[in-house]
């Protein structure tokens, strides 16, 4: 017998930003009907309450290609994202002296100091596992070309900073699949005005002083400071770092992972460029450092910088010499004099869980890790879907889709410090006990080490992978691993349609070269698209 | 190579518009852009779709004269083998240019006629005359104007109109699939036409808005020229015959 009290009908999202925005748009997608006020035929009500003391963070300027498919279902039109967000588009991460330290190339390998891992997968991978015969190949011999450039056409668009589509493209489609740079707090913005005026999402600006349980220890209600007591069904906590409800409230305790990854501060700064015609970069560049590494992240009017850290391998102020000279050739001195550097510091790792009786955690109030792979909007987007797609129906059922989750989410957050910490294993970078550190065994976790140990002789693939739905799929990790020339030696040499691979390589360097003349460059399009927007169909 | 110059009786007196049709005056065009006022000439004879404009992905409507880049099947013997030529084909090789002029300190875009002189069609031999013996403007000339004056205008027109179909979730993509008397098939991509299932469960409102505006008539008359696409394919095929 279910109680009708018991039904999930009020979803409070406590606090906005990206997370709070981007999963009240995504349940109002598939939940709430009619936007045209007549409440009454809605199954569910959103209400999202922002405190108007609490800036968001405004940080996480780089998305993964899922957030197109997030955005189309929420109803965002592209173009708006280009016109009112500062947007540009993402293509690929690329590493810089990842593997080396500048100038210390190691000569037997022609190595380039830089390698890309493209959102686009290795050309034939669901037929022909080009990767692995290029991984195994690539092990044996110096190369003129990196891997990516032999098994993936979208390296030529990362190189020369061209454009993933063109202006007769329909809005979302693509020749070269992409993710977009973007400025955090204008995005939440466009996403807070879509939801409110298309979405029928109801809005509560106010601080909240207090956390009301029921006699069941589930959330009752919240108490603010202007617009009294706030009562709901389901919570969810989208308060940042703080963590109000899962962390302050639950006391769910933490998960440190900082003896896996290291960092721990970041100091962000924001670089304007010269001209209106600056060329904007097409993938997220991370440079590693003697305790770190800087992002670069390319907007239409300025790039985002950021120098990420171990506070316990160099000092603040080192940190911030190194981001100055990191930015010394792309800036004047004066601009240098008068640049506001931001210190942010975090720990490393993740709740027990995220879904804790009627309460369920979205972004940083569930977990942070350093953006290396720009994890953060993706795992909103996994989290604030999987609530939309399995909302219960009422508290008794929430408790299996809650262990559901949690065990989908640790999964997830598992996989993603792993992957991440394949990026400093793989290094060959003795120039700091930083470096050397990351590659001590007691920091690398268990199956990070298995994994090491089976591509010594078989290259990454689906069995290595035990999630269904993974972040991160055997791709990246072969981008990564051959990216820093990762030695793939096998004993037997598999039967392979050796003529049918060569074609598709071949055909990589034709798509490259023929890419190379057809695409715009990035300011290009971003320009032609605000002057005339993106057709529908 | 093109080279755009403000036209004038002095310098362009003795000029002439060679009128033959041929790929040799640079008419072997397989579609052109057209406008909802031409439709009702336009689809007694070729078929009308939509196409993306290259360099700003708008859309517009194209009268549809072949299947492939340089191979226009009304193009024989000299002549266009259709009683209509759509104007942006009759127009060339003229154009529309802008002059800015000031009078009493307010600066005014004014239109101006052009002529491209490296078009193949501009000779001193063949052809309409320019200019009269004085200087002044000949029929054909005054028929050019005119067609430019309407292709301006007609032109204008097309976004108001894309807007209200696009709206209306009128277009949609459309792959042709032609196959030919010598047993190639080929497809036609990139092109847009109506979308009648949208079309016919359209509001009764929204209905009216578009009559009102005058496209519900433009909207069938595009519909209506679907069936010269086998013209087309007829004509292509006696073009392989050959």
């Amino acid at each position: 017998m279910v109680h009708m009290q018991s039904e999930i009908k009020k979803i409070i999202i406590v606090g906005g930003g990206s997370a709070g925005w981007l999963t009240a748009g995504l349940i109002a997608a598939k939940h709430i009907k009619n936007s045209a006020a007549n409440t009454l035929t809605n199954s569910v009500s959103i209400t999202v309450i922002e405190s108007p003391n609490i800036p968001t963070i405004g940080v996480g300027e780089g998305t993964w290609p899922s957030m197109r498919e997030t955005l189309k279902t929420i109803g965002i039109n592209e173009a708006d994202l280009f016109t009112q967000c500062d947007a540009s588009f993402k293509q690929a991460s690329k590493f810089v002296h990842w593997e080396n330290a500048p100038g210390t190339c190691d000569i037997n390998h022609s190595a380039a100091s830089a390698y890309f891992h493209p959102f686009s997968l290795p050309s034939g991978t669901t037929k022909l596992d080009l990767a692995s015969y290029i991984g195994e190949q690539y092990s044996n011999s110096s190369q003129a070309q990196t891997f990516a450039q032999h098994v993936c056409f979208q390296s030529v668009l990362c190189e020369q900073n061209l454009a993933p589509k063109q202006i007769t493209h329909k809005a979302y489609d693509y020749v070269a699949n992409y993710g977009y740079h973007l400025n955090a707090t204008k995005f939440a913005q466009l996403l807070k005005d879509h939801c409110l005026n298309k979405l029928g999402v109801e809005y509560l600006s106010s601080h909240i002083t207090q956390i009301n349980n029921d006699v069941e220890g589930d959330i009752a209600s919240v108490t603010t400071d202007s617009v009294g007591i706030v009562a709901g069904d389901l919570f969810i906590d989208c308060s940042g770092a703080q963590s109000l409800l899962l962390a302050k409230h639950y006391q769910i305790p933490f998960c440190s992972k900082k003896s896996v990854l290291f960092n721990d501060s970041a100091l962000a700064v924001q670089i304007p460029y010269d001209d209106d015609d600056a060329v904007i970069a097409s993938s997220t560049v991370s440079t590693a450092q003697t305790a770190g590494w800087i992002w670069d992240i390319g907007l239409q009017s300025r790039r985002g910088v950021g120098h990420v850290y171990s506070s316990q391998h160099i000092t603040d102020e080192k940190a911030e010499e190194e981001l100055i000279e990191y930015i010394k050739s792309s800036t004047s001195a004066k601009q240098r004099q008068s640049l506001s550097i931001r210190k942010l510091s975090f720990e490393p790792g993740y709740y027990e869980k995220f879904w804790h009786r009627n309460c369920v955690a979205v972004g940083m109030s569930a977990g942070f890790i350093e953006p290396l792979e720009a994890s953060a909007l993706a795992m909103i987007e996994q989290a604030a879907k999987m609530i939309s797609e399995q909302l219960p129906a009422n508290k008794q059922t929430m408790k299996i889709t809650a262990k559901r989750f949690n065990e989908k989410f640790s999964q997830h957050w598992q996989q993603i410090i792993e992957f991440l910490k394949l990026h400093y294993v793989l290094s060959k970078r003795e120039d700091s006990s930083y470096w050397l550190a990351n590659k001590e065994s007691s920091s690398i976790p268990q199956s990070l080490h298995e994994m090491l140990e089976l591509w010594q002789f078989q290259t990454p693939s689906s069995y290595d992978i035990t999630q269904s739905t993974p972040l991160f799929p055997a791709a990246s990790y072969q981008y990564v691993l051959y990216g820093m020339n990762f030695k793939t030696q096998p004993i037997r040499t598999a039967n392979r349609d050796t003529k049918a691979i060569q074609r598709l390589l071949l055909d990589v360097q034709n798509k490259r070269q023929h890419l190379a003349k057809a695409m715009g460059s990035n300011r290009e399009l971003i320009n032609k698209i605000k002057q005339f927007g993106l057709s529908q169909i | 190579m093109t080279n755009h110059v403000l036209l004038n009786n002095i310098e362009h007196k003795d000029l002439k518009i060679n009128l033959e049709r041929s790929a040799q005056m640079g008419d072997n065009v397989w579609y052109t852009q057209t406008f909802p006022m031409e439709f009702r000439s336009a689809q007694a004879h070729y078929p009308i779709l939509f196409q993306k404009d290259n360099g700003t992905g708008q859309i517009t409507p194209v009268t549809l004269f072949g299947f492939e880049n340089d191979n226009n099947l009304f193009l024989k013997n000299g002549k266009w083998d259709a009683a209509y030529i759509p104007l942006a084909v009759q127009r060339m090789p003229f154009y529309i240019g802008f002059q800015e002029s000031t009078v009493d300190g307010v600066t005014e875009k004014n239109r101006v006629l052009t002529l491209d002189v490296e078009s193949p069609k501009v000779n001193k031999t063949h052809g309409a005359d320019l200019f009269l013996e004085y200087g002044g403007n000949s029929d054909y000339l005054e028929h050019i104007a005119n067609v430019l004056e309407a292709l301006h205008h007609g032109l204008q027109e097309n976004s108001a109109f894309i807007e209200a179909l696009t709206n209306c979730e009128l277009l949609e993509a459309v792959t042709l699939d032609i196959e030919l008397n010598d047993g190639s098939k080929n497809q036609l991509m990139g092109f847009y036409t109506i979308n009648e299932d949208n079309l016919n469960s359209l509001s009764q409102y929204k209905l009216a808005k578009l009559h009102s505006q005058g496209y519900l008539q433009a909207i069938y008359m595009v519909i209506a020229s679907q069936v010269h696409i086998n013209d087309l394919v007829a004509r292509k095929n006696t073009q392989i015959a050959l």
